[in-house]
Formats: structure tokens, sequence, C-alpha cells
């Protein structure tokens, strides 16, 4: 390929079944559609987030466009290269971050784990040593390189992934939820440097199941549920889709499931999101009333104390819930 | 990526693994070096000859033992760890990543060979001499690159069929009878001589003790030159099984995604 | 009777726990995989002696002792392997803490575990003595078959205590497995399975008779031979003997590895 294909990746009715085995002398066969039927397109340089909830089919879908899962059916091309034929290819030229703890290999150091991928892809052994190195200064491992990674922290490794991600220098970076277990610091570093990456010229897929996180980021979004996408576009535009929703916020103490059950059942409720665990629970009720929907609302709630009501503007959140539910 | 560059990254990391805890490898020639010590309980006075003997078929069993565990668990481990579906995801061939560490595997093994050295020389105050040390260290080298060969093919015999601990531990007792490495294969049924023949490591071992000794008459009688052709040869075929064995594994592996599994 | 018995606690312990190792172990072993040990195992490793034997023709020894002997060794993967290997198991698990956390008594929640073990190491010594005979052609017109089977059941009991001693012990060092795999193989060594123990050097004997199998081996030899139960008892008493001991001595390391975790807060590390 010596022209530079269109898009990034293209993904075309993306299919994957698993088949599993119930029981020990008897086995049944149960299969299960993770992936139904995705389809969809990155651009060069852009960041593309996959959102969904867990089990949705993402973690199914980059597996397949990293050339690790054969899709049952459907094609998709990943910088021009076939997913299924054209594998080498496509290995070469992607870096794979899936972070977590696992992935890493413990007894030995930080730098021995990205020498050794630095020698499976194939890095020039003149460039790799420099290469190691300018990476561990980016994501900060600078210091703690030669120590084993079993005493690294769940920050540091992911650092690490993201070091050994990028060890091949690849045009196209696929990361699966590269936040996930991280703390708020160590999370905020981390988006710090994908946006850093994109700036570089980079093309980004990442999944995630925070919404904020995907707001933050990306320029488009692809929302996956049960392994349909239900929706693609930019983050501002999926907020537009409940633009005539407004989120009715009650703060409260003393909100019980019977209640949001009442909600529920309300004529203009669309949808009734709450966060009862904790001392003050917040209930999120999109409602295309609006301000008018308030005294119905304190009127069901009054069994419970009512610490704050207010209107807010609907977040990619609420666009998600309603595009999922 | 070429493949040497794969080869040796493998063999690298595989050896750097051991030697971070070393003790780890007991298990694997622990059976070993407990046979060779009966067999030198056997052997009774313990001439420097039948103490060589000794440590050649032990360090045999050693190499043997830990090239199963290594070739077995290669992929195994990589599971456990989680780096399995990156190793796979890198544009480097499998083959070439369980070779490295299959070799390491198969090297690490001669430890036992000197365990039972030790155990000769401090024991039985044994004096080992080895006729022609040229010859033995080419059918050593020999050796162990077809028995890194056949790890590669157990390797990913294991993956196809799944059951990589019953293989390990079902391979490993019939590997110590058949191999010819305490004694001579001569002595086992007819029928099954023509399987212990088809294992290059049998001629490595056969080599060696033409290398060792001056007076040895040999599996075959066709001399040392012989084995080391047949050891080159057998290197060479179960390279290109295992290359083929492996291609089928891969695919396997992507489309059945049995690669988180345990 | 019989409801009363189940009431009782350790008996209820003892009956859950074995039922439940029962289960687990079979939700991950696979029938070939029990097969291969069964089978396949046992005959070649006797295989092997036998044929280094006939190779060397030492002195020392001969094919029906060494074939009789390693009938009686192939028991070694279930009460020595098997068993030590429990403890280390639940830790690798996790499943430690909460098992210490329960009330039970430990003795028959330990106990309980090691039993399928017991019937496991009884059923592969039954192999052996099957190739010892029709493969390796041990003459077993004379033998006291009932003598036979008591001493194959006392040596899987006292093998299975020495098994749990060796649990516990990896438990304090914290390489149950290293002493497991060492301990499998130790005996074809000293516990005259290939050749009598008066064979070994004078210092490593001692280590030999505090092993249950080297009491094992010389009955079960006798017993091929026609030995009945009353010729047998002073050798099987000190079997007997011996796995108590081992027992007791387990317990007591089990009971002090509890203590001491429990003051230095070690009882994940593995």
């Amino acid at each position: 390929m010596s022209e530079r294909p269109e898009k990034a990746i293209v993904a075309s009715e993306l299919r994957r079944a698993y088949t599993t085995t119930k029981g020990v002398f008897r086995k049944k066969h149960i299969t299960v559609e993770a992936v139904k039927g995705i389809s969809f397109d990155v651009d060069h340089g852009e960041l593309f987030g996959l959102l969904g909830p867990n089990g949705a089919g993402k973690t199914t879908t980059i597996k397949m466009l990293t050339t690790l899962l054969i899709p049952t059916s459907g094609t998709a091309k990943v910088l021009g290269f076939d997913i299924v034929k054209d594998v080498m290819n496509i290995r070469r030229r992607i870096g794979i971050i899936f972070g977590g703890e696992r992935g890493l290999y413990y007894r030995v150091s930080g730098r021995e784990n990205l020498r050794y991928f630095a020698d499976l892809y194939g890095v020039p052994i003149s460039k790799r040593d420099k290469r190691i190195s300018d990476l561990l200064d980016m994501v900060g491992l600078a210091d703690r390189a030669d120590h084993r990674v079993e005493g690294y922290s769940r920050g540091m490794k992911q650092r690490l992934h993201i070091a050994k991600g990028l060890i091949n220098d690849p045009q196209l970076i696929f990361m699966d939820e590269p936040t996930i277990g991280l703390d708020p610091e160590a999370a905020r570093e981390t988006r710090a440097m994908i946006k850093g990456l994109v700036e570089k010229g980079k093309t980004i897929l990442l999944t995630t199941h925070y919404m904020f996180e995907a707001d933050e980021l990306c320029q488009r979004i692809g929302v996956i549920s049960s392994g349909n996408i239900v929706a693609l576009d930019s983050p501002s535009e999926l907020k537009r889709f409940v633009k005539d929703i407004t989120v009715v916020e009650v703060e409260a103490f003393g909100v019980a499931d019977t209640d949001l059950a009442v909600l529920r059942r309300q004529p203009d409720v669309t949808t009734v999101n709450a966060d009862l665990e904790g001392e003050r629970q917040t209930v999120r009720i999109q409602t295309p009333k609006g301000s008018e929907f308030i005294p119905v609302v304190t009127k069901l709630l009054s069994k419970a104390k009512i610490l704050d009501v207010r209107i807010k503007e609907p977040t990619l959140e609420d666009a998600y819930l309603k595009l999922v539910a | 990526m070429t493949k040497y560059q794969t080869f040796w990254a493998s063999f690298r990391m595989s050896m750097l693994n051991f030697f971070v805890d070393p003790q780890w490898i007991i298990p694997n020639i622990i059976a070993p070096f407990i046979y060779t010590a009966v067999a030198l309980m056997f052997f009774g006075n313990v001439s420097s000859s039948l103490a060589l003997y000794a440590v050649l078929g032990g360090g045999m069993m050693g190499m043997w033992g830990n090239t199963l565990y290594g070739a077995g668990f290669a992929l195994a481990q990589e599971r456990w760890t989680g780096t399995l579906e990156y190793v796979l995801g890198t544009p480097s061939r499998l083959v070439w990543i369980v070779a490295g560490r299959s070799s390491s595997s198969a090297l690490l093994g001669l430890v036992n060979a000197l365990a039972v050295l030790l155990v000769a020389l401090i024991g039985y105050g044994a004096q080992l001499g080895i006729a022609n040390p040229l010859a033995f260290l080419l059918a050593l080298v020999l050796t162990l690159a077809s028995l890194s060969a056949l790890g590669v093919v157990f390797c990913s015999a294991f993956l196809l069929t799944r059951s990589a601990q019953v293989m390990t531990n079902g391979l490993e007792m019939p590997i110590y009878v058949a191999s010819g490495s305490m004694f001579p294969i001569a002595l086992l049924p007819f029928w099954s001589q023509p399987m212990a023949l088809a294992l290059g490591p049998t001629w490595g071992i056969d080599a060696m003790r033409y290398a060792a000794y001056t007076t040895y008459t040999g599996m075959t009688g066709f001399g040392y030159w012989f084995n080391i052709l047949v050891l080159f040869l057998s290197t060479i075929i179960y390279l290109t099984i295992g290359f083929g064995l492996f291609i089928v594994v891969e695919r396997k592996v992507r489309r059945d995604a049995t690669l988180e599994e345990y | 009777m019989a409801s009363r018995l189940a009431d009782w606690p350790p008996a209820r312990i003892f009956v859950s726990s074995a039922n439940f190792a029962f289960k687990a172990l079979f939700s991950w072993l696979r029938p070939e995989m029990w097969l291969v040990q069964l089978l396949v195992m046992p005959l070649f490793e006797m295989a092997f002696f036998v044929y280094l034997a006939t190779f060397v023709s030492p002195t020392i020894t001969s094919i029906p002792f060494i074939a009789v002997g390693n009938a009686m060794q192939v028991s070694a993967s279930a009460s020595i392997f098997a068993v030590c290997n429990l403890t280390s198991e639940e830790k690798w698990q996790g499943t430690l803490i909460p098992l210490i956390a329960t009330p039970a008594n430990r003795f028959p929640l330990f106990l309980g575990r090691a039993v399928y073990q017991i019937f496991n190491g009884m059923a592969t010594i039954t192999v052996g003595f099957f190739y010892a005979k029709y493969v390796f052609g041990v003459d077993m017109s004379r033998a006291d078959f009932l003598a036979l089977a008591v001493v194959i059941l006392i040596t899987c009991l006292a093998m299975t205590g020495f098994g749990l001693m060796l649990g516990s012990l990896g438990l304090f060092l914290r390489t149950a497995m290293i002493i497991a795999n060492i301990f499998l193989f130790i005996g074809l060594l000293v516990c005259g399975v290939n050749f009598p123990v008066t064979d070994l050097p004078v210092w490593l004997q001692p280590f030999s008779y505090a092993i249950p199998m080297t009491y094992g081996t010389m009955a079960a030899r006798a017993a091929v031979q026609g030995a009945n139960l009353m010729m047998l008892t002073p050798v099987l008493l000190q079997e007997i003997a011996t796995g108590i001991g081992s027992i007791l001595v387990g317990y007591a390391l089990f009971i002090g590895f509890e203590i001491l975790a429990r003051k230095r807060g070690t009882l994940e590390e593995f």
C-alpha cells in the first residue's frame, strides 16, 4: 500500500458469536452473540470513542480490529489492510493498550518489558534503546524503569502499558478502558497523555464506560449497547439528542426504590436514574416538562427529606441513558 | 522483525524469568535427579565410566523434563500473566517465540546434569573424562537444537488439544523410558522402538556417548556421524512441522477466542 | 445413632469437607487427566526401573523387588503430591483466610479434604499390582491378598497423613510445590522401593524410617510372598505409628502457622 488509505478504520457489519459450555459431564453448548453487526469508520488523526456499559461488546470489537479475534461475519479494514487476511501488516502499524493489572511480566523490570516487546515488534536495534528511554521519560517512569514490575503501583503499571503500546511508534492506537481502576490524578494524567498523542497526529480508538471521559476526549463517539451501535456522532450532537429533555435533579435523603418506581410510572417521565447509596441521594429525572415537573416531584417524594432540586442541562450521560435504555 | 530478533528476545526473557527465581526449576529436574541417584545405586561400585553414563543419562532426562515443562506451559504461563494477547498481537510469529522459550528450557535442563555431576564427583569421587570433547560438544549442541524444535511441536500440539497439563504429565514418564537416556532402547518391546527412534534426542544421547567413550558400539552401529546427520535432519523436520502447526494454532486461537481462558 | 453422628460438628465438617473437595476436584480435573495419572504413569514409572535393572543387573535388588516396591510407590502422586498441595491451593485461590475465619475445627476440615486422595491412592496401587503381575511377571501365586489389601489401606492412610504434614510444612516455608515435588520422588530412593533401605548410606537411613512407605514396601513384599496379617502386625504397627506421628506433627505445624500468620499478617503471601 503506497498511498494512504482514506480512512484509518472501516468496519462493516462485524459480528462475533461465542460458544460456551455448561455443565461437567453432559455439556450443553450455548451461543452468545457479543457483537451483532457493527459498522463505523474512523478518520486519520481522529480520537474516536466507543462508549457503552460492561458487556456491550466494546472489548470484543476492539479485539477484532486488532486482529486478536476473527469475526464470525463481516469485514473490516485497518489502515487499509483486511483484519483477517493482512494480519501482519496491521500488527506492525498499530499499538494496543488494554491496561489493567495483567499483561506485564512481573518478575522483570519495566525496561526489560519494553525491550522484549520492542524486539517482538521488530524495532531496529539501533533505535531500540533510545526509544525505550524516550518513552520511559514520556510516561514518567525513568527513575523506576529498572525495578521489577511487581513493585509498581497501579498507576505505574498503566503508564508502562502506555509506553509498551507506543513501542513501535504506531500510527493508530487502540485503547481499551485506559483509565479504569486508576485514581483521579493518574486518570487525569492518562487523559492528558492521550490528548498529547492526538496532537502529534496519531489516530486513536478508545473504549470507555465513563461518560465524562468520552465527552472530554473524543471527537466522535459510537454508543454501543448489547452488541449494536445505537448512535454515532460528536458529543455535542449526541447531547442534542436529548435537547428537548430537561433533567430535574433532586438531592434527597430517605428515597426508597418504591418511590423511584412511582416516578417512573409518571406520564411525562422519560427516564429516572438514581444513586441511592450513601447519605446524600441523587435522583435524576428526564422529562420534557422541566420546571413544571418540580411540584410533581416534591409531592411524590413527600415521604423523603428533599435537600435540593435543580434543573440541569442534559449531559452526555443522559443521552447515553436514553440510548441504552 | 527478523526471526532471529524474535527468537533471541524470547530466549532472553525466558532466561531472565528463570534467574529471577531459580528455585522453580526444581520440580522439573527432581525426577531425573532421583532416577539417576537410583541408577547410581544400581550400578554398585561406580567406576568412572559408569558415573559418566549416569551423568549423561541424568542430564538428558533433565533436558527432556524441563523442555516438556517449558513447552507445555510456555503459552499457558502467558495466559496466566495476561501477556498472551499482547504477544499474539505483535507482528512476530508465535513459532519463533515458542522456539526461544523451548530452547531456553532445554538449555536450563542441563542444570540437572550439573546436579548429577556434583553428586558423582562428591559422592563417588568419580573422575569423569570425555574421550573427544569437540565431538561431544557438537553432539550436545545439536541435541539441544533437536530437543528445542521438538518442544515447539509439543507446544503447538498441546495448544490444539487444550490439555497441556495432561500431555506434559503423561509424556514425561514414557519419554524417560523410551529416550534411551538411561538404558538402551534395544531393551524395549520391538513395537515401541520406531517411536523411540523418531525422537531426535534419542540419537543425540547416543552420539554423546560415542564421543565420550572410545569403545562405544552405539544404538544402531552406524556410527557417530550418522547420528549427527539424523539429529540435524530431525531439527529441520520438527521446525517445519512446528511452523505449520503454529499457523493452525494462531488461527484457531483467534477464531475460538481461547486467549484468556485458563 | 447415624443422625446423631451426622450432627456431631467434627463429623459434619469432615463429610462436608470431603464432599466439597471431591466436587471441586472434578470441576477442573478432566477425566482424561485422572486416567493418565491412574493408568499411564504407574506403568512407565515401574517400567523405567525394571528396564534399568534389566540393563544393569544390580546385585542389591531384583525385578520382583522393584516391581512390588514401585507398585506401592505409585500412590505418591495422590497421597503426597495432591495432599501436600491442598493447603497451598487454598492459599493461591485466596480461600485460606475465609476458611480460617470459620469456627470449624481444623482437624476434620483438612482430614476431610484428604479422604478422596486415600481412595485415589488405593486405586492407583491396585493398578500398579495389576501391572506387576501381568506386565512384569511378578509371581503372586502365594500372596495373601487379604493381608496385601490391609497393607495397601494402611499405607495409603499413613502416607496421606505424611502428605498432610508436608502440606503444613509447605505453608510454613511457603514452598509447598517444591516440597511436594521433592517428596513425590524421594520415596523411590529412600523407602526401600527399588532396593533395601539397608543399602543406603547409614546417615540416610533414619530418614527412611520416618516415612510410612518404608514399612509399606516391606509389608507388601512379605504379603506377596505369603505372609499373613499376624506376621505383618509388627511392621504395620510401626507404619501406623509413623502415620499418626506425621498427622500430629502436621496438625501442630498448621496451628502454629495459623497463629504465626495472624500475628505477622502473612496469611496471603505465597
